[in-house]
């Protein structure tokens, strides 16, 4: 067996401190170690005393003394953290505990007193990480995922189960995960775990997924592979952030931007145009007035005249239509209500029934699928009666004009189709100028080329656009957007 | 006093304006024959057709072009005309002619190397003279 200085020696090596309690009178006596550790002090009082009074925290000392006291008295085993003042003057973490006591040794116990700073010290970062982790996790709203690709298992932690919106017992598929992507995004997302499963290639990407109850909402996503001690690929770990808020509010705020843009730049093209258009009728005038001063008889004066009559009447004309643009620009400041597109429809036909009969029009109307929108009535007769008048006047000369008008809703937004059997019109070529203001592809005595801008700037001012298909000689379909 | 040049050609959609300069023309004598379109198709058909029937004593000496037209506007006859010009032997003179005071119009004429000068409506009697003087003489 060893003796005592071999065991102090050892205790010593393992920086193991120690007491002796004489249960008899419940004096303490403390090892050469435990001395050298609060720094060799000289005091008057007891062991016991000094050492609750000096040495340990204060926080201990109720409890200390309490476990003391059983020990002693009812020789019970106990097992305490706490913290002992050192000789540089700093707290240090000890375990605290009695040496097992044998039955038959009722005289003397042992407590012993080991350093645990360090171990502590890295359970209360670990903890620390812990709480930093887990509450980035629900502020940012990232989730953590593990796909097994070995076992074919998925894993979700709670933060992933929150965004996807599913039960915490829930248990994903793994051969349907891809369910919770929207449709559009499974290329990118096979692609990403694809890459990452067969070549260990990271990913980070913002993707649409689709929740539980079909709910589509914005993550960024980022997937690492996680190999095995041969360096085989055996999953793929990675986080969601839920940043559908941001994302949503990234793509009102561009798309904002972009009817800005665009209203801004017609806003532009519109002062030109009334430049433009009052100019070519004042510079004729010009002409006429240079005209009169060089005419040499009264004759040449007069024949003259029928030409200023022309101009102040087209001048005339042009000021209303300019009015009439901007007045209908200005119906933005009413209010939305629901409309009913029957009632809307019946409104236009109503006000266009001499141009409809004239022409032999025929209007059929499919709205089941979609009956009312909320929309700004008189924009929303204009629209129609833009788009009627239109695919009348552009008709194709050997038939009837036929007009299908037709609501729906497709992904969750609601649509308009004006389609005809007219002229259609080539769009390689005028696509891009169907909607500018005094475009007319056809030269019809009536067409004066605002309809279709007055159409787009209305669907744009509440948010919508509108699109255009053609075919030459087949006819011509406009797509509204709500 | 006798014509300024053989053949002015006028590509413009405005009739009253078109009236006005055909009678100035007619007035001061400054061409002897002219050729009006209404737009930029209708000119071009008749560039084609020439082209094809190899007639160019009938191209005019020099053309006025505006920029708002419907069907065709001055800018794609420009894109078109191109494509056929040097195939002419004739000199011909262009103009655009716009009342547009938009300095991208003007920019995007300056563009065009077939495009002598920008001129903005109304063009005043003088200026008229002048441009007809100069490119008599150079036709001459």
């Amino acid at each position: 067996m060893l003796n005592d200085l071999q065991l102090n020696s050892i205790l010593e090596d393992f920086d193991i401190a120690y007491w002796k309690i004489n249960l008899l009178n419940k004096e303490v006596t403390w090892s050469e170690h435990f001395n050298t550790l609060i720094g060799n002090p000289e005091f008057s009082e007891s062991h016991f005393d000094f050492f609750l009074k000096e040495i340990l925290h204060q926080d201990y000392r109720y409890d200390f003394r309490v476990y003391f006291d059983k020990l002693t008295e009812e020789n019970e085993a106990f097992s305490i953290e706490l913290k002992l003042k050192l000789n540089n003057g700093k707290y240090r973490w000890f375990e605290c505990r009695n040496l097992k006591n044998k039955e038959n040794n009722r005289e003397t116990a042992v407590l012993l007193f080991v350093n645990i700073h360090q171990s502590k010290r890295d359970q209360y970062t670990i903890e620390e990480n812990f709480f930093y982790y887990r509450e980035t996790a629900q502020m940012t709203n990232t989730g953590g995922w593990y796909i097994d690709t070995v076992n074919k298992n998925i894993y979700w932690d709670n933060v992933t189960k929150k965004i996807i919106d599913c039960p915490l017992d829930y248990q994903p598929p793994y051969e349907e995960h891809f369910k919770f992507y929207a449709p559009e995004e499974h290329p990118t997302v096979i692609s990403a775990f694809e890459k990452c499963e067969k070549y260990g290639i990271p990913f980070k990407v913002e993707l649409k997924m689709r929740n539980l109850y079909h709910k589509d909402f914005w993550v960024r996503a980022t997937g690492k592979p996680v190999y095995n001690e041969e360096q085989e690929i055996i999953g793929i770990r990675g986080v969601f952030q839920d940043i559908n808020e941001q994302k949503v509010n990234e793509l009102n705020l561009q798309n904002s931007l972009d009817i800005i843009a665009t209203q801004n730049s017609r806003l532009f093209n519109f002062a030109h145009i009334v430049s433009h258009d009052l100019r070519s009728h004042s510079s004729n005038l010009c002409l006429i007035v240079e005209l009169l001063k060089d005419a040499k008889t009264n004759k040449d004066k007069i024949e003259l005249i029928p030409n200023v009559t022309d101009i102040s009447e087209n001048l005339d004309s042009a000021i209303n239509q300019l009015n009439e643009i901007v007045n209908k620009q200005s119906i933005l400041r009413k209010e939305r209500r629901i409309v009913s597109f029957e009632k809307a429809l019946s409104g236009v036909i109503a006000s266009t029934s001499s141009l409809i009969n004239r022409e032999n029009a025929k209007i059929v109307a499919e709205f089941h699928a979609l009956k009312e929108i909320s929309y700004i009535p008189e924009y929303l007769e204009s629209i129609l009666l833009n788009l009627i008048t239109n695919a009348i006047k552009y008709k194709h000369p050997g038939r009837k004009p036929v007009i299908y008008i037709q609501t729906y809703i497709k992904n969750e937004t609601p649509f308009l189709e004006v389609s005809d059997n007219g002229l259609g019109i080539d769009l390689d070529q005028y696509g891009d100028k169907m909607f500018g203001m005094y475009k007319t592809f056809h030269e019809n005595l009536d067409s004066r080329g605002i309809g279709l801008f007055i159409t787009k700037n209305q669907v744009e001012a509440l948010g919508g656009s509108i699109s255009v298909t053609s075919t030459v000689d087949v006819g011509t379909t406009f797509k509204i957007k709500f | 006093m006798g014509q300024k040049v053989e053949l002015a050609c006028i590509i413009d959609d405005d009739k009253i304006y078109v009236n006005l300069v055909k009678k100035i023309i007619e007035i001061k004598k400054l061409s002897k024959n002219l050729l009006i379109f209404k737009n930029g198709k209708e000119a071009l058909d008749h560039f084609k057709l020439i082209l094809e029937n190899a007639t160019e004593d009938v191209l005019p000496d020099i053309i006025f072009l505006d920029i708002n037209m419907p069907v065709m506007d001055g800018w794609e006859f420009l894109n078109e005309f191109i494509k056929i010009k040097n195939n002419f032997e004739k000199k011909i003179t262009l103009y655009v002619v716009s009342s547009s005071i938009d300095p991208r119009d003007l920019e995007r004429a300056k563009s065009f190397n077939l495009v002598t000068d920008y001129l903005i409506k109304p063009i005043e009697l003088k200026k008229f003279e002048k441009i007809f003087d100069r490119n008599g003489h150079a036709a001459a």
